[in-house]
């Protein structure tokens, strides 16, 4: 048999939790608890909505198909800025380290607005015009991005490694900060590599 | 007669070319006008959806479900987009009425976003004054209902240990 000091200790922890019950209405308006860890995904996905099949050897005259998708975990609504580039490979990638994007010329920008939580998908379809040959070299004159037409005269050395003439489809990330009211690169980036292989 | 002829035709012919320059030129510099009209409203466009997008945050800030209005903060971004797309192709009439466009869809998103802070601001503290007077109300109820309880088992213990006959172990030394 409990003693009755026993007894008055269970009386009040119960008494304690609840007080705490019926309070926590008002503390939960009060008191904010911190969330969880805060960040953003950036993906690409090939044209069957997979991660597979990706265009890769490439040629001018056709059209290819990726699916970009964004997921919001940064706690509450934002703007973001899914920005397409592309390179050759001796041209710089986004810096994660100094947080600093590619200085490539924009292709094509998505504005993606997204509340906690929520994710967006957006088609990519993309092909090449003006595709000339060289000695050991190529070059693209125009990227066509979503039915526009961007001219880029990028040329590609031949890379005797790999046996091809490379370039690199990048997709960076970028956040709205409404104090600056200005756009930020949000350190994250998605690229695949593209083999140029004919003319047409 | 035949001289009067050729220098009406020259004179013609000179008038002709500067008409046709002065045309062209003017052309030129209205394509140019358009061009930087469309430049310039592009950028508003641009501008208004930040601004719109900010009036989504405070909203936001205040309680208010703010899905509908990114979904059309979505769709001027998207027209926006065209309207850019379209800039860089030359066609500068198009960019001009889808940036306008744009920019009105953005407007409409940030006068919508103050009126969803007021609502939200003012649910927000409906919702904060029942809580309080719940806490304010309910905390004393169960205290005092508590301390009755408590009063009442005390009671009931002290009786029933009262009432308890002490046993004399037979093992027990004497």
């Amino acid at each position: 048999m409990l003693r009755l000091e026993d007894w008055k200790i269970i009386f009040a922890a119960v008494g304690l939790i609840g007080v705490l019950v019926l309070a926590s209405p008002v503390l939960s308006l009060v008191v904010r608890l911190p969330g969880g860890e805060r960040f953003s995904e950036l993906y690409m996905l090939g044209p069957g909505r997979m991660a597979e099949d990706y265009p890769f050897n490439v040629q001018a005259g056709r059209d290819y198909l990726v699916y970009l998708g964004v997921v919001n975990h940064l706690g509450g609504a934002e703007y973001y800025s899914v920005v397409v580039k592309l390179r050759n490979a001796s041209e710089p990638l986004p810096n994660g380290t100094s947080v600093t994007p590619s200085p490539l010329l924009v292709l094509y920008r998505y504005s993606v607005f997204l509340v906690e939580g929520q994710s967006w998908e957006g088609a990519l379809s993309f092909g090449f015009d003006g595709v000339v040959f060289g000695e050991n070299v190529s070059l693209v004159g125009k990227v066509l991005v979503n039915d526009a037409a961007v001219p880029v005269d990028k040329v590609a050395a031949w890379d005797s490694v790999n046996s091809g003439y490379y370039y690199q489809l990048v997709v960076e990330l970028w956040l709205y900060n409404a104090t600056e009211r200005s756009f930020g690169y949000h350190n994250r980036f998605v690229s695949r590599w593209l083999n140029m292989t004919g003319s047409l | 007669m035949n001289v009067l002829n050729v220098r009406f035709a020259r004179n013609s012919s000179l008038l002709l070319v500067v008409f046709l320059g002065i045309g062209l030129l003017l052309n030129g510099v209205l394509c140019v006008a358009v061009g930087d009209e469309a430049s310039l409203k592009i950028g508003e466009a641009r501008d208004a959806i930040g601004l719109a997008f900010e009036g989504v945050l405070v909203a936001e800030g205040a309680g208010a479900n703010v899905s509908g209005l990114t979904v059309r903060l979505d769709e001027a971004g998207r027209v926006l987009g065209d309207a850019e797309t379209a800039y860089g192709e030359g066609n500068v009439s198009v960019a001009f009425d889808k940036a306008v466009q744009s920019a009105e869809l953005a407007e409409g998103v940030k006068n919508d976003a103050v009126g969803l802070k007021s609502s939200a601001l003012a649910g927000a503290q409906r919702v904060f004054r029942l809580s309080l007077a719940f806490c304010v109300a309910g905390v004393p109820v169960f205290a005092v209902s508590l301390l009755i309880v408590w009063w009442w088992f005390k009671r009931f213990y002290v009786r029933k240990l009262l009432r308890l006959k002490p046993e004399v172990a037979s093992d027990a030394k004497a």
